[in-house]
């Protein structure tokens, strides 16, 4: 098809990437998180190439539903096609390259720049311009000129994701034993999940992989960072991992899920015992449908990141994407997914209650907000930047003799998914080319 | 007045709009309105459009390529980008056949 993107030249890789990021030794440096050189590699070497979050597919219900996101920084349109299938645009005419779609999302015929008129219809195809007589007087091929589509479009279980790079490797490759996780929130119920309410935008002056980082393995700054919250939430402190029986972190290309079997640990911290309710409502037949394990994981003490950075937290719902805007800023587009088959009422308890703890408003998200932006902050100073950050709890602590798929470690206050986050990443920014990118897995990909 | 034949009445269903070419006259589109039939010229008055792959919303027609509306029983152009109002054919029906009624106007001829 001619209306495809072209892909981006590869540049050569930075040459001091070893002296930020040593993860055998279990070292970074904060200049990862304020360098534009490293983020501007960032750009192509990463959100260029790898699979992105960009839609629920609840978002996207009939023909002509639409929603815009970026891809990195690249602004991009999602759109349901007649046939069902979801197409993804650059949001930019091929024109002038002013941007054709100004709204959030909705239902459309097309997309008409305001420029010079080029109109779309959305499976992108220009059906016409004002003074289209002119184009035709110059033989104008209205073919090639259609809004350039991303190379691949992929969806897990409602989740839709996209790349603009067609030598990427399949999205079920990329999620791998993942997916055996993800489905421990979005398939625990007959129907899947659905997005309530819209989406929350924020800005935070803090790098994206801080944010990433923190999603895809980071319960330990809970029991510090979030006291003061889940007081007022829970009238008591945040749970006690390290007394927790039985946890685990397990990572995957970089992604990482870190889980407790509490159950309850994270709803609970909504303040809402009809949600607590509800998962011991639905776990026996959650237990039918993806096993015991995985039905003690539904609302437990869990988080998990994609990578490179869309996130959720199981039980506080709360979906987010932390889209890169420069090295010390992000842009937080955070949603709230519930079970399509939930009452109600228990859905509106789930929007209210993300909303009180993980949005702008809420009391645990400033707690995070302070802490990564100075993170990313300090690192202005060229010598702090230069300074080894410790990254290497758990180092000892891979299981060989274990049933679960996945790169799977012992415990969840442990930094392995940390460390393989940090390792793809540097993996990606090394490699020219997807088959440079070195298979670092050694766990099953298949649960047994 | 020429009568020109444009389509039977049995396969123009209610609030569909059917182009029918015409090197003569230019094409024209004939709409079934909730069981009333209507026949306008085809082509937008604003760009390049043929209006039958437009969608009907109550009695307007939208052009599909800048969204623009006319009203289909008068062609009365409903704003911009469509300003010059579309040329409306009266119609007559003879059993199962609709014909559009068309004034034979030099003007029209040479403009194509």
């Amino acid at each position: 098809m001619s209306n495809i993107i072209k892909t981006l030249d590869v540049t050569e890789r930075l040459d001091n990437l070893k002296q930020v990021c040593d993860l055998d030794e279990g070292r970074i440096a904060g200049e990862i998180f304020y360098s534009q050189s490293i983020y501007e590699q960032e750009l192509e070497k990463i959100f260029a190439r790898c699979w992105l979050f960009v839609a629920h597919e609840s978002q996207l219900v009939k023909t002509g539903d639409y929603i815009t996101t970026t891809m990195g920084e690249d602004e991009v349109i999602v759109v349901r096609q007649k046939d069902g299938s979801i197409k993804v645009f650059l949001n930019a005419c091929p024109h002038r390259g002013n941007k054709v779609c100004f709204s959030e999302s909705g239902t459309t015929r097309g997309f008409i720049c305001n420029y010079h008129g080029w109109s779309f219809d959305t499976a992108g195809n220009l059906v016409g311009q004002h003074e289209s007589g002119i184009y035709e007087a110059s033989e104008f091929d209205k073919s090639k000129w259609g809004l350039r589509e991303v190379a691949k479009v992929d969806t897990y279980k409602g989740l839709v994701f996209a790349t603009f790079d067609p030598e990427s490797p399949s999205l079920q490759e990329y999620l791998g034993p993942m997916t055996w996780y993800l489905d421990a929130l979005f398939d625990n119920q007959e129907g899947g999940t659905e997005f309530v309410g819209g989406c929350i935008r924020s800005t935070y002056e803090c790098n994206w992989k801080i944010a990433a980082e923190n999603f895809v393995g980071d319960i330990l700054h809970a029991g510090w960072t979030h006291d003061s919250a889940a007081r007022a939430m829970l009238g008591g402190a945040v749970a006690k991992v390290s007394d927790f029986e039985e946890s685990y972190s397990v990572n995957w290309n970089g992604h990482g899920y870190e889980f407790a079997l509490d159950t309850v640990g994270n709803v609970a911290v909504l303040g809402e015992s009809k949600l607590n309710r509800y998962i011991h409502t639905i776990k026996p037949s959650v237990a039918e449908r993806l096993g015991d394990f995985r039905s003690n994981m539904i609302a437990s003490v869990s988080s998990c990141t994609i990578f490179p950075n869309f996130s959720f937290l199981p039980g506080q719902n709360t979906v987010r994407v932390w889209q890169p805007r420069g090295p010390n800023k992000i842009e937080l587009f955070t949603w709230v997914v519930v079970n399509k088959s939930a009452p109600d009422d228990i859905k509106e308890m789930w929007r209210k209650g993300a909303m009180m703890t993980f949005s702008p408003t809420g009391v645990f998200e400033m707690d995070d907000g302070e802490n990564w932006e100075y993170c990313t902050k300090t690192a202005k100073g060229r010598v702090t930047a230069k300074q080894d950050l410790y990254v290497g709890l758990g180092m000892d602590t891979f299981m060989e003799d274990t049933h679960l798929p996945g790169n799977v470690y012992q415990g969840q206050l442990n930094e392995a998914n940390s460390r393989a986050f940090y390792q793809y990443w540097y993996d990606l920014l090394s490699a020219h080319t997807w088959s440079e990118v070195p298979n670092r897995n050694k766990g099953k990909v298949e649960a047994e | 007045m020429e009568k020109v034949y444009l389509c039977k009445f049995s396969e123009l269903a209610e609030n569909q709009v059917k182009k029918i070419e015409n090197k003569a006259h230019g094409d024209i589109a004939v709409y079934n309105l909730g069981g009333q039939v209507y026949a306008t010229a085809d082509l937008c008055t604003h760009a390049t459009a043929s209006l039958a792959d437009g969608d009907i919303e109550d009695d307007m027609i939208v052009c599909p390529v800048h969204w623009g509306q006319f009203h289909i029983p008068t062609g009365k152009a409903q704003g911009f980008p469509c300003e010059i109002d579309l040329r409306t054919y009266p119609v007559e029906i003879d059993d199962d056949a609709i014909y559009a009624l068309v004034e034979v106007d030099a003007n029209m001829i040479a403009k194509g």
